[in-house]
């Protein structure tokens, strides 16, 4: 309140610099990038070689770029989902588990019902709908547990991801369940292929693997970006999650909020665990999952609540991800140095917001 | 199950609960603090690696010891730094913490251990106590446990008592509670929680040191497999008291150990179900089936002085 009696001047272009959300985000995402180079550089792998492979893998192809985009596609889902919930300052950390549960739920669906046998889109689209209710449910019970007995949704959440995970796992062991019938000691624990009809219609023929996943999510980032910036509802939850007691006040059923924030957010998991299903995998497996959960909080968290946030830190996760999968399998880079790379960027951002909050606060 | 099955099953219960032990003791001081650490799982991977590689490049094992749990010291001080300095979301900084320590551990592993990967390093002999140990039947399968699992049991008794009795207990506890009463009273609440998440990062790292040297003898990628936040699960089930965190402890690591126990006794039950079971009761715990969760009342909440 005091710093601007002290410093009369208008603020320094570094506040304003700092100021800007996207600007911190950028650099963030830069400074944790040249870590990455660096350690590239002292593995000894030649950093041509290194940012070759790196591109050939993400943008190198028809087929690259379109396994990049379906990637991000699953990402921006689940980072959807969260500023959804995080707008009424919830924390939703159970995208993993909310995949595991969308993958079971559409897994489940497209084999042992007779779905394929609907028209064209019914056949994908009823298998993708299982998976969101069961998101949904899997993310609507940390609401629940938060307004009945006060359960905190991070604990919930968390703990419901190792449920599920272990849920996934133990469906594709048991033939009981989820695996496909034993014909030898050698049947892999998996499901047997989801039926065609069950499969993502692929958007364009010549780009390769593309998927409507991606007309989905655009589709779902405006529909979340008009939510929570242009109606009531956006400020409603923003009131219900600054200030349980004062909305209440206000007539505004805090309980109804905090459950459809959570179930929204996990039915969004749940969505992604469907396209990434339908979509690119069509077996289920141990390892489904593949951090995509964890992957979609960080674009969550990066957004800071705007969905073209989410929609472009996805897409440059989505490109990192196929770019380091890709250096390690032709320039022998470890894709550790990804992971550190998003450890980095994780930290970073979620530290900026100290200099973001007190540059506010001397507004 | 004979006799001797069951020594041997509690033994290996022991032995799978001692990690879950280091780990949540430490874990039960951060957040008696008010700061939920969720970077255990970090910190123990972090330990676990720094205590292979201190016994491969030294060929003893308490060499590596001491490079586990030096390796830790900067991964506690970032985590307290961003949690209580920059008052960042503990979720967050913890869940980034964990990730940068797989990712560092994994690429350090690939360039230090490379070609070496299978090469088994100097581990911890056991110990065989006096009298325990002499118990027929029971006595060895039970009582000969690597040495720090004797540390593991010290550890926690003296915390479990500094935490009830001591002035800093009461200070560490106080923090916890009431951070704006605890800072009026001349407790520097920032020192307090700086130490506290110190603290949980030294337990963490003997119980990552105890995953590679303890057992195994070398390291493998991601080899905490989830015993971090199996730690924080047994703080979470025990409802932030210590002997109940305990009995959690104990209780994960039978569940565990009845994995290797069932099959040969012709016992049938989903592997996946024993694994997840940890999970399940813990949620269980939080969803106040078995009475009310009463977490330390500052849990997660920055200290902002003067506001």
């Amino acid at each position: 309140m005091s710093a601007n009696a002290i410093s009369p001047a208008g603020p320094s272009m570094w506040q304003s610099l700092i100021r800007n959300e996207i600007a911190v985000a950028f650099a963030a995402v830069l400074g944790a990038l040249i870590v990455g180079l660096l350690l590239i550089v002292m593995i000894g792998v030649p950093l041509s070689d290194a940012i070759g492979a790196f591109l050939d893998g993400a943008v190198g192809s028809g087929y690259a770029i379109a396994a990049s985009i379906n990637r991000a596609a699953v990402f921006a889902a689940v980072g959807l989902g969260f500023i959804f919930a995080n707008q009424a300052n919830l924390t939703n950390v159970g995208g993993e588990g909310q995949i595991a549960m969308g993958g079971i739920a559409a897994a489940a669906v497209a084999l042992k019902t007779p779905v394929a046998d609907l028209p064209v889109g019914l056949a994908f689209m009823v298998p993708m709908l299982a998976a969101v209710i069961a998101g949904a449910v899997w993310g609507g019970i940390c609401g629940v547990l938060k307004v009945k007995v006060g359960t905190n949704e991070v604990i919930s959440s968390l703990l419901l991801t190792f449920i599920g995970i272990w849920l996934l796992y133990w469906s594709v062991q048991s033939t009981d369940l989820l695996r496909q019938p034993m014909t030898n000691t050698a049947t892999l624990p998996e499901t047997l292929e989801i039926p065609d009809a069950t499969k993502l219609p692929a958007l364009l023929d010549v780009a390769g693997p593309l998927n409507i996943g991606l007309v989905f999510v655009v589709f779902l980032a405006v529909i979340i970006q008009l939510a929570l910036h242009q109606g009531v509802l956006g400020l409603r939850l923003r009131a219900a999650g600054l200030n349980e007691l004062a909305s209440r006040r206000a007539g505004i059923p805090y309980d109804r909020y905090v459950v459809l924030a959570m179930a929204v957010a996990g039915g969004f998991g749940g969505f992604a665990g469907a396209i990434m299903l339908q979509g690119d995998q069509y077996v289920l497996k141990d390892g489904f999952t593949s951090g995509y959960g964890f992957d979609g909080l960080v674009v969550g968290l990066l957004a800071r609540g705007s969905s073209i946030g989410v929609v472009l830190g996805a897409l440059f996760f989505g490109f990192l991800r196929s770019g380091g999968i890709n250096m390690e399998m032709t320039a022998q880079v470890p894709s550790a140095v990804v992971v550190i790379i998003q450890g980095l960027v994780i930290i970073a951002i979620a530290a900026s917001g100290y200099w973001l909050s007190r540059n506010e606060g001397k507004r | 199950m004979t006799l001797e099955q069951f020594a041997v099953f509690v033994g290996s219960s022991l032995r799978l609960a001692t990690p879950l032990l280091f780990g949540a003791t430490g874990e039960i001081v951060s957040e008696k603090a008010g700061v939920l650490n969720m970077s255990v799982e970090g910190m123990m991977l972090t330990a676990a690696f720094g205590g292979a590689y201190g016994s491969l490049v030294s060929g003893s094992a308490a060499v590596g010891l001491v490079i586990g749990i030096v390796s830790v010291v900067p991964v506690a001080l970032l985590q307290a730094f961003l949690s209580n300095t920059l008052r960042v979301n503990q979720i967050v900084s913890g869940i980034g913490i964990n990730i940068l320590a797989l990712g560092a551990t994994t690429l350090a592993y690939r360039e230090i251990f490379g070609a070496r990967s299978s090469q088994l390093v100097d581990g911890f002999s056991t110990w065989v106590p006096p009298l325990l140990g002499q118990i027929p039947v029971i006595g060895r399968p039970i009582f000969e446990q690597v040495w720090i699992f004797y540390l593991a049991v010290a550890l926690f008794v003296l915390v479990a008592l500094g935490l009830k009795y001591t002035a800093l207990g009461l200070a560490l506890r106080a923090v916890g509670v009431d951070p704006k009463a605890a800072n009026h009273a001349g407790i520097s609440v920032t020192l307090v929680r700086y130490g506290a998440v110190t603290f949980a990062g030294l337990c963490s790292a003997l119980g990552g040191v105890f995953i590679s040297l303890g057992n195994i003898h070398t390291f493998t990628e991601g080899m905490t497999s989830g015993a971090g936040y199996l730690a924080i699960t047994a703080v979470i089930f025990g409802n932030w008291r210590v002997w109940r965190m305990v009995g959690a402890c104990l209780l994960f690591g039978a569940a565990t150990a009845l994995q290797f126990q069932l099959s040969p006794l012709g016992i049938e039950v989903p592997t996946a179900f024993l694994i997840m079971l940890p999970y399940v009761l813990a949620f269980v715990a939080v969803t106040g089936l078995v009475g009310r969760q009463t977490p330390p009342a500052a849990l997660t909440l920055p200290f902002h002085a003067g506001k």
